[in-house]
């Protein structure tokens, strides 16, 4: 456990210390943070938006079963084949066997967090099959063998000069130059070849329509229908969260997912996927699968976390997250980064082991602020802190401190003397108000002063007023 | 049934125990109700003129398109020639497999019809478009491929103004009054393809075309299935 937790601080220490990450980070999360205030801003009513969809998403959740159900008849009905993954390993089983069915030598697949969350990417490379992603983040990210670390943009991290050379030694033929756009016609050039060759598509699913059984991808690249449309089998990973009644609730929600992820009012490319290719039809797969994931939903439902189960995963909570803007994504160690991440991480890798994420948070609740579907993130992280501090994961050094305090904290008088002569001691370090080197604080002082407590506390202030106003 | 599908809807069910379960009926009505009672306040479109509110939208920033408005059908071809000779292209193109293009006479007018999309030029049709956010819209069919709408180049489509509606829902809406049959894949596309992923930068053509014209036929006053929002 220790280590895991001095690992996380060892990941969090090395980004916080890596200035070309951290402008990284600061250049695509304030644009996406000033570009979402801006969108939102034109909406007309965004609270009644986000009570709507909040509504939308509650009611889902409530009737849960009932729309799997009426989901998978539709779908059925639609050609396409179902099949039910309790776990991660079990969806990655299921893709698998899939591809090896159709004989499959190359897969492409096109952005899906829930594919990286099953590791679907790495469970193909396994079985010898050779996978493509096609979004270019991810291209890049795939390119220099990383992990994504964020959810809309899993390359923030990188620079164009990184990018340059990771194409110069990787594409057949190379970028030309560190532009931007010749960048982005190398790897259009790569891929354009790999989307028309490959023998299956795997893509994710933004919304399920139940009523129809359709499966709605959103992208800007396109790289979804080319993902999808030329292979002979098209597989989509779903959680079983995704479900919508039908296409009018997708659209509530899919003005709000985009606003909040890029601040667009609509992706470029909004597609409606419903069964496989039918007999007049120009194009499409012949095979469509739909593998609806557990993985942990049903337990988040059971544990009274069925919030989390609202996420549309926009990414505005770790645009707008302090902790995150400082630490970047891959600092978390799991598959979600930032707020969301720090929910996640604990319900699909355990609790003990990622303790120390839903601790990684001020409380300042700019997550909550921001979430297009209401969640109440930071109340769902104390949830968590409270969890494991009653399954006795937290650190014992915590523990004691805690107790230590909470010896305090349960006689007033003693709290008040005790800190009061805290504060006088503090004092004798400062220096303008400010102090820029204490036992004990070092931590702390090593990168910023420390302000100094006032004078008089905040119940001295309040005593001495009572005085004035009683006399 | 499998036995994980069993599972997953054990789980749900025992984790939802306590909630009195509806019956199909009502728990339709309840989700028809959360669009009718709570309705958002829809974002506003800049125009009342719903055709005149996609024209703005899709010239505008937002959506990047360049577009031309036409009076009919017939004034297609010498459209398309002039927008090629405006970007130096030559009158090379494939066309959607649909009638109203197709039986058009393009030889005529020194077009040479090829069946190269990959990384050429399209002329499509567009069965709606939505004013609200600029959308064309495209259903799959045998005079429909999917791929007409990503592996071009540039990308040039035909709307007409009797099928622009005003919001995301009314498409929905329209579809189904029209009767449409709901196909295998529908298809917004809003603007040429882009990416935004390297250092925020947005870029076109990403791996969909990089260009995106519309051409916008006045057709509303004949009667071709006029769209009425009532």
């Amino acid at each position: 456990m220790t280590a895991i937790e001095s690992t996380f601080k060892k990941r969090a220490q090395a980004a916080v210390a890596n200035k070309t990450l951290k402008a990284a980070i600061e250049r695509t999360a304030s644009t996406a943070e000033k570009k979402r205030a801006i969108a939102i801003a034109e909406l007309p009513d965004f609270s009644n938006m986000r009570s709507c969809a909040k509504r939308i998403k509650d009611h889902v959740i409530a009737n849960l079963d009932h729309y799997l159900e009426t989901f998978e008849r539709n779908a059925v009905a639609s050609g396409a084949k179902v099949h039910w993954a309790r776990t991660a390993e079990e969806a990655s089983h299921i893709a698998v066997d899939i591809c090896k069915m159709a004989k499959a030598k190359r897969v492409t697949r096109s952005k899906s967090m829930l594919g990286e969350e099953i590791g679907l990417p790495h469970a193909l490379e396994l079985a010898g099959i050779e996978c493509v992603e096609t979004d270019l983040a991810e291209h890049i990210v795939q390119l220099a063998g990383e992990r994504p670390s964020h959810i809309v943009w899993p390359a923030m991290h990188k620079s164009r000069e990184e990018i340059f050379s990771l194409f110069k030694s990787k594409h057949e033929k190379p970028p030309v130059s560190e532009e931007i756009a010749d960048l982005v016609l190398s790897a259009r050039r790569d891929l354009r070849q790999k989307f028309l060759t490959a023998d299956v598509g795997i893509s994710g699913a933004n919304f399920l329509i139940a009523d129809t059984g359709a499966v709605c991808v959103v992208t800007n690249e396109g790289n979804a229908e080319l993902t999808t449309t030329p292979p002979k089998v098209h597989i989509v990973t779903a959680g079983i969260e995704k479900l919508v009644p039908s296409i009018e609730h997708a659209f509530v929600l899919l003005r709000l997912l985009v606003r909040s992820a890029t601040g667009a009012d609509i992706t470029q490319y909004t597609t409606f996927h419903c069964g496989p290719k039918r007999p007049n039809d120009a194009d499409g797969p012949e095979e469509f699968h739909i593998i609806l994931v557990d993985n942990g939903r049903t337990q988040m439902l059971a544990d009274g976390m069925e919030e989390m189960l609202r996420c549309i995963r926009c990414g505005a909570c770790m645009n707008h997250c302090v902790v995150y803007r400082q630490v970047g994504g891959h600092a978390y160690g799991g598959t979600y980064p930032g707020p969301m991440g720090a929910v996640l991480t604990p319900v699909f890798d355990g609790l003990k082991q990622s303790r120390d994420l839903p601790h990684a948070c001020t409380l300042n609740g700019r997550c909550a602020e921001v979430c297009p579907v209401g969640i109440p993130l930071p109340t769902l992280l104390r949830q968590l802190r409270s969890r494991s501090w009653r399954s006795g994961y937290e650190p014992w050094l915590t523990k004691a401190n805690v107790s230590v305090w909470a010896q305090f904290a349960k006689r007033p008088k003693l709290y008040h003397a005790v800190s009061k002569i805290a504060s006088k001691v503090i004092r004798l370090f400062q220096k303008n108000g400010r102090i820029r080197w204490m036992p004990l604080a070092g931590n702390w002082t090593r990168h910023r002063d420390l302000p100094a407590p006032a004078s008089r506390s905040f119940m001295q202030l309040q005593r001495s007023r009572h005085k004035e106003n009683g006399s | 049934m499998s036995l994980a599908r069993k599972q997953i809807m054990g789980n749900i069910s025992v984790a939802l125990a306590h909630r009195e379960k509806a019956d199909e009926h009502s728990i339709d009505q309840e989700a028809v109700k959360l669009l009718t009672s709570f309705e958002p306040e829809l974002p506003g479109l800049s125009i009342a003129d719903v055709v005149e509110a996609f024209y703005t939208r899709t010239s505008g920033p937002k959506v990047g398109a360049s577009i031309t408005r036409i009076s009919s059908m017939e004034e297609l071809i010498d459209t398309v020639a002039g927008v090629l000779s405006e970007k130096g292209l030559v009158n090379k193109i494939a066309l959607q497999p649909d009638r109203a293009l197709v039986d058009l006479d393009w030889g005529q007018s020194g077009f040479q019809l090829g069946k190269e999309v990959d990384d050429g030029v399209v002329v499509g049709i567009a069965r709606w478009g939505i004013a609200e956010t600029g959308s064309l819209v495209f259903h799959s069919a045998s005079d429909m491929p999917v791929l007409f709408n990503f592996l071009p180049s540039f990308h040039i489509v035909a709307v007409r103004a009797s099928t622009i509606v005003p919001y995301l829902e009314s498409y929905a809406n329209a579809a189904n009054i029209a009767g449409d049959p709901t196909p295998r894949n529908v298809c917004l596309v809003t603007g040429a393809s882009g990416t935004t992923d390297i250092e925020g930068v947005l870029v076109t053509g990403a791996h969909g075309p990089r260009e995106l014209h519309i051409i916008l036929i006045d057709d509303t006053n004949q009667i071709v299935g006029t769209y009425d929002e009532n």
